[in-house]
């Protein structure tokens, strides 16, 4: 079981720069939807950065989580997009420091 | 209305090797085997896509969503099911190095789990990555 908040703390840990919302779309703590944006994700196929988010959590994506839908995109696309690149509203305030 | 074409069955089970070069042999040789399958099939078919269930019947949300954007495009595919056997999702992951299913490839490459496809699908994209 994981939380939507340990996922972004994860996955903003491990990818330098990365914002991430996540959304825990059942409640159940196993099936999670995240939009992440990373400077490394440029220059990168959808593949590859997608790649990245999933080192994150290991054999962890498909066990425990079963369900990691991803969206993903570098800085600059992420500002044209309708989420502002400064966006992050949600828990951007409080992050903390995972175990 | 069938958007597949064909259905591609792996040795999944003793005895139902298609090949005579899939023998019946210990543990580790089977897995062997299985890789191997996996990587003839996704070679011998322009758009394969390995799936829970099949496209008459998915059996996961994520694959129902992908089959349903190969059916928008009419595009013909195989599909296998890689529920009956836990090594097809096994040895898939280890050669594809992509942790979940579906998993669409087209002309030997890896194009996506459902998340890519269908963005690339709402953009126009995964026709010609198809073609």
């Amino acid at each position: 079981m994981a939380s939507a908040q340990e996922i972004k703390d994860r996955i903003e840990a491990a990818i330098p720069g990365a914002l991430a919302d996540v959304e825990d779309y059942t409640g159940g703590g196993d099936h999670f939807r995240a939009t992440v944006t990373a400077p490394a994700f440029a220059g990168r196929s959808r593949i590859e950065q997608h790649r990245l988010v999933y080192e994150v959590f290991g054999e962890e994506v498909g066990g425990a989580i079963h369900a990691l839908s991803l969206k993903t995109q570098a800085p600059d696309e992420g500002a044209a997009s309708a989420r502002a690149s400064g966006g992050g509203e949600s828990g951007t305030g409080n992050h903390t420091t995972t175990r | 209305m069938s958007s597949t074409d064909e259905t591609t069955d792996l040795p999944m089970a003793p005895g139902a090797g298609r090949e005579a070069d899939t023998p019946a042999a210990p543990a580790e040789d089977e897995t062997d085997g299985m890789r191997e399958a996996i990587a003839k099939a996704i070679a011998d078919h322009d758009v394969i896509l390995f799936m829970k269930g099949t496209p008459e019947a998915p059996a996961c949300g994520f694959s129902a969503r992908t089959v349903a954007a190969l059916a928008d495009l009419g595009v013909p595919f195989a599909a296998v099911d890689i529920l009956p056997d836990p090594r097809i999702r096994m040895e898939l992951s280890a050669l594809s190095n992509w942790p979940t299913i579906p998993q669409l490839f087209a002309h030997g490459e890896l194009i996506g789990g459902c998340d890519i496809v269908c963005e690339m699908h709402e953009s126009g994209e995964l026709e010609n990555a198809l073609r």
